[in-house]
């Protein structure tokens, strides 16, 4: 079967496409720089500015995803063709998406491979299956379970989701800090070579990294978590998909009956164990062992390496050599009970049954907080799209059920008023696509914006400013002011123009608060009450 | 700002230990024609037709002005300030009309400019306001260079004001040989309007939104700062209420007039009639007066107009 030995190579270039197809669309999930809307035909929010790729596409095809949002909206996804592809696949191949397709897998794979932790005897006794390869059945049925009971925890687990997150809210962030401080010190100094140098540096990097300093709290966590899952590749190769991948826990019961087989010549082994030191998913490839489908990933490295030729992918159908998954009772059942505990241990916080937190202030074009908790990932793709750095993901301020779902904080950035990226890019439709013409004629709100009188400069008769006046984006202007003579801290009386704001008017962008020249509590703030997409959430009577 | 008025304090070191090399590097000063009394103009072009040819209109106004040539030098590197403060669609009045940009960019090009760079400080997120405003598209089709204001593009430089002194300055303003200021002519809650003047906020960096505490002293300090060659008004659309952001058709109304001068003082007064607002109204006009930046007497300019 030599012939087939180059399926590995096959496998390696279909690697490091995905993984740069992933890195690419990745990177262009952001406010392309260039965007030529032609002005002579534009009228108000007639053209929204859109993402030039489909940066979705791995959402789009990932089943975990697909699956536990029809479970927890019960309804089909639309745009679930790509996932019904990779399942159909999966029935006739296997677990092929972990070895040739998962840009996460792929990871672990390079880190496990291209500079090994352990060699010879010890690889391959760290290959051998172990019993905690049950563990991400039970988490599959975690996440599953609890997408019935309406909570959505698939984007924690979910490696599309979890790398997504990680690389575009915290390593690239991150990396972006080390390198603009950089550029800015250069830009600092005296010498002008060096100050072009860092403007055209800049120019290059920021359409990858960011404009600026893009920040994200809990980003620090985030950064870790991916940075420890990759560690373990240390202790045994490939450990986040063999032990805790939910993703691949789903491919693995789907493909226990695939056609494509591992066939085993016991007459030809020499029991060298090459296989063994070479397998990915611990899959026992072994002849004598039984072969485990459910956690075989297709990397097809046994039958590469076998010196024998005693190994051999085939279609074949000879169950007697096949093991059943393995997914052991007590996974089973702990899976099952936290994830029907979970969804409603999460409500007690009251965010959903009793009064929202103030801070957790959505992006525009959200669903209904039961509604988005069934849908959203947490992956980041909003947080990374959006051109002013206002989604971050939450912390406290969603709940426990909440953890880094996206919400505005007004301290970084400000909602555009005709912007409407965020929802654009959503994979799962937890904020809705809008236009910016709905955005605006809603007028869709996000919360509502207050005058804090202790603090607003005018207020406490410490100066003239009306920065939030002048920055509100409604016309008529939500920000008014009404005149007043102080007397201000000086011997002369002042005509004092001292803001308020009309709730009928304000949709809660949050650029008051953002430019408000009294940092840290600034003067005027906004909360979420008055939100469009709660109707419980109101203040006024008729708004 | 300690820190800032150390980095100057170092610049001045070096430059006294005779970093000679380094300080040739360090670009002049500004060099505008600042108008001296009696040699100033003021031009106006209007049009009665609506919707107007807005690039004749512009073409026309500089040829009653004397051509474009009379401003701008072979090999020059003009830099134009326009205001695209606000991600809004043109024809909300409250951004410079892409045309008259397009036009005067053009212009320049004509009168053998080296290099014409378009650059703002926006208060919007600028690319959201570059692409939304024709800014880009402009840029595109003319092939000037449309700067984004990028942190390492501000340079902390002394105005030397009455109220501001060391600031961050948007470095392309400083490195230019010619300057034109291209706002639009807007209504503004605090400062009464928004015009040649005060665009020059949009030039800067730094805590802007504390400039509100003393509006019209920041305002004219940033004038005698920022003298630009020209400054050409826009008021094919003023804006003339729920400034200087505005948001909806009803705030907009259409003027279809240009207004150039060589005289920042001249052309901010000429455009207050767009408002019928007396420019002795406005305090920061009265105050660049009284500061030598310009005048309100129009009798002491030569005037010309054209009309289309």
């Amino acid at each position: 079967m030599k012939n087939i030995r180059s399926l590995v190579y096959f496998r390696r270039v279909s690697q490091i496409l995905f993984l740069l197809l992933f890195l690419f669309l990745l990177m262009e999930t952001r406010l392309p720089q260039n965007v030529f809307l032609d002005y002579s035909q534009e009228i108000a929010g007639s053209k929204d500015i859109r993402l030039n790729y489909p940066v979705t596409f791995f959402f789009d095809m990932d089943p975990l995803i697909w699956l536990s949002t029809t479970f927890s909206t019960h309804k089909w996804l639309a745009g679930a063709g790509w996932a019904l592809a990779i399942i159909g696949l999966t029935l006739f191949l296997g677990r092929f998406f972990c070895s040739f397709v998962c840009p996460f897998g792929t990871l672990h794979h390079a880190i496990g491979s291209v500079h090994p932790a352990v060699k010879g005897k010890q690889a391959i006794s760290r290959n051998e299956k172990t019993p905690a390869q049950r563990l991400k059945y039970g988490l599959l049925l975690m996440v599953l379970a609890s997408a019935l009971f309406g909570l959505n925890l698939a984007g924690f687990l979910d490696p599309i989701a979890l790398l997504f997150r990680s690389l575009s809210v915290s390593i690239l962030p991150a990396v972006n800090i080390g390198i603009k401080e950089v550029f800015d010190a250069m830009a600092a100094s005296d010498i002008k070579i060096l100050n072009l140098f860092s403007y055209t540096a800049e120019i290059i990097v920021s359409p990858v990294l960011g404009f600026g300093y893009p920040t994200y709290q809990t980003g620090f966590v985030i950064g870790l978590i991916v940075l420890a899952l990759l560690f373990l590749n240390r202790i045994r190769p490939r450990f986040w998909c063999r032990v805790l991948c939910p993703l691949g826990a789903l491919l693995g019961l789907l493909s226990f009956k695939s056609p494509l087989s591992l066939e085993k010549d016991e007459s030809r082994c020499t029991n060298c164990n090459k296989c063994m030191a070479a397998c990915q998913g611990a899959a026992s490839p072994r002849p004598g062992l039984k072969w485990e489908p459910a956690e075989c990933v297709r990397c097809f490295n046994c039958q590469n390496v076998c010196p024998e030729d005693a190994l051999s992918f085939r279609f074949i159908r000879q169950q007697a050599l096949k093991q059943t998954p393995d997914m052991g009772r007590r996974a089973v059942l702990t899976g099952l009970t936290a994830g029907i505990a979970f969804p409603l241990l999460s409500r007690l916080d009251g965010q959903i049954h009793q009064a929202s937190d103030p801070r957790l202030i959505r992006p525009p074009g959200s669903l209904t907080e039961t509604r988005f908790l069934e849908r959203c990932q947490r992956c980041g793709l909003c947080m990374k799209a959006c051109p002013t750095n206002v989604i971050q993901p939450a912390l406290g301020e969603a709940g426990i059920a909440g953890i880094w779902t996206p919400v505005l904080s007004m301290s970084t950035g400000y909602c555009e008023y005709s912007c409407t990226l965020c929802g654009s890019v959503c994979p799962t439709g937890a904020i809705q696509l809008i236009t910016g013409k709905e955005k605006i004629a809603g007028p869709i709100r996000i919360g509502s914006a207050f005058v804090d009188r202790g603090r607003c400069l005018p207020w406490t008769e410490n100066g003239a400013c009306i920065v939030c006046e002048e920055v509100c984006p409604t016309s008529p202007k939500a920000v008014v002011f009404r005149e007043a003579d102080v007397a201000g801290f000086g011997t002369e009386r002042l005509r004092m123009k001292q803001p308020y704001v009309n709730l009928r008017q304000c949709v809660g962008c949050g650029i008051c608060q953002n430019k408000c020249p009294v940092k840290g509590t600034p003067a005027i703030r906004v909360i979420a009450s008055g939100e469009s997409r709660s109707p419980k959430n109101q203040i006024l009577l008729i708004s | 700002m300690n820190t800032n008025s150390l980095l100057i304090s170092r610049r001045q070191f070096i430059r006294l230990a005779g970093g000679a090399v380094l300080y040739c590097l360090v670009p002049t000063p500004f060099s505008g024609i600042a108008a001296e009394a009696g040699n100033g103009f003021i031009a106006e072009a209007s049009s009665s037709k609506n919707p107007c040819d807005v690039r004749a209109l512009t073409r026309k106004l500089f040829e009653s002005a004397g051509g474009m040539s009379r401003f701008i030098s072979k090999g020059d590197v003009v830099v134009i300030k326009p205001n695209f403060s606000w991600a809004r669609s043109p024809d909300l009045g409250a951004t410079t009309h892409p045309d008259v940009l397009e036009t005067v960019i053009f212009l320049c090009q004509e009168a053998g400019a080296k290099k014409v760079r378009i650059a703002d400080n926006t208060i919007h997120e600028a690319r959201n306001c570059f692409a939304v405003t024709g800014a880009d598209q402009v840029a595109k089709k003319t092939g000037a260079d449309l700067v984004y204001p990028l942190s390492n593009l501000m340079r902390d430089m002394n105005l030397q004001g009455h109220r501001l002194n060391v600031w961050p300055v948007f470095t392309p303003f400083k490195e230019a040989d010619k300057i034109i200021n291209l706002p639009v002519a807007k209504v503004h809650g605090l400062s009464g309007v928004t015009l040649g003047m005060k665009s020059w906020i949009g030039a800067v960096g730094g805590r802007r939104n504390a400039l509100h505490q003393d509006i019209h002293q920041s305002i004219v300090d940033l004038a005698q700062f920022f003298r630009p060659t020209i400054t050409l008004i826009d008021a094919i659309r003023i804006m003339t209420a729920n400034g200087p952001s505005g948001g909806s058709a009803s705030d907009v109304a259409v003027a279809n007039r240009l207004i150039l001068s060589d005289d920042p003082v001249a052309a901010d007064a000429r455009a207050c009639d767009l408002f019928q607002i007396q420019p002795s109204a406005i305090a920061h006009i009265q105050l660049a007066q009284k500061w030598g930046l310009g005048t309100t007497d129009f009798s002491k300019l030569n005037r010309f107009q054209a009309t289309l």
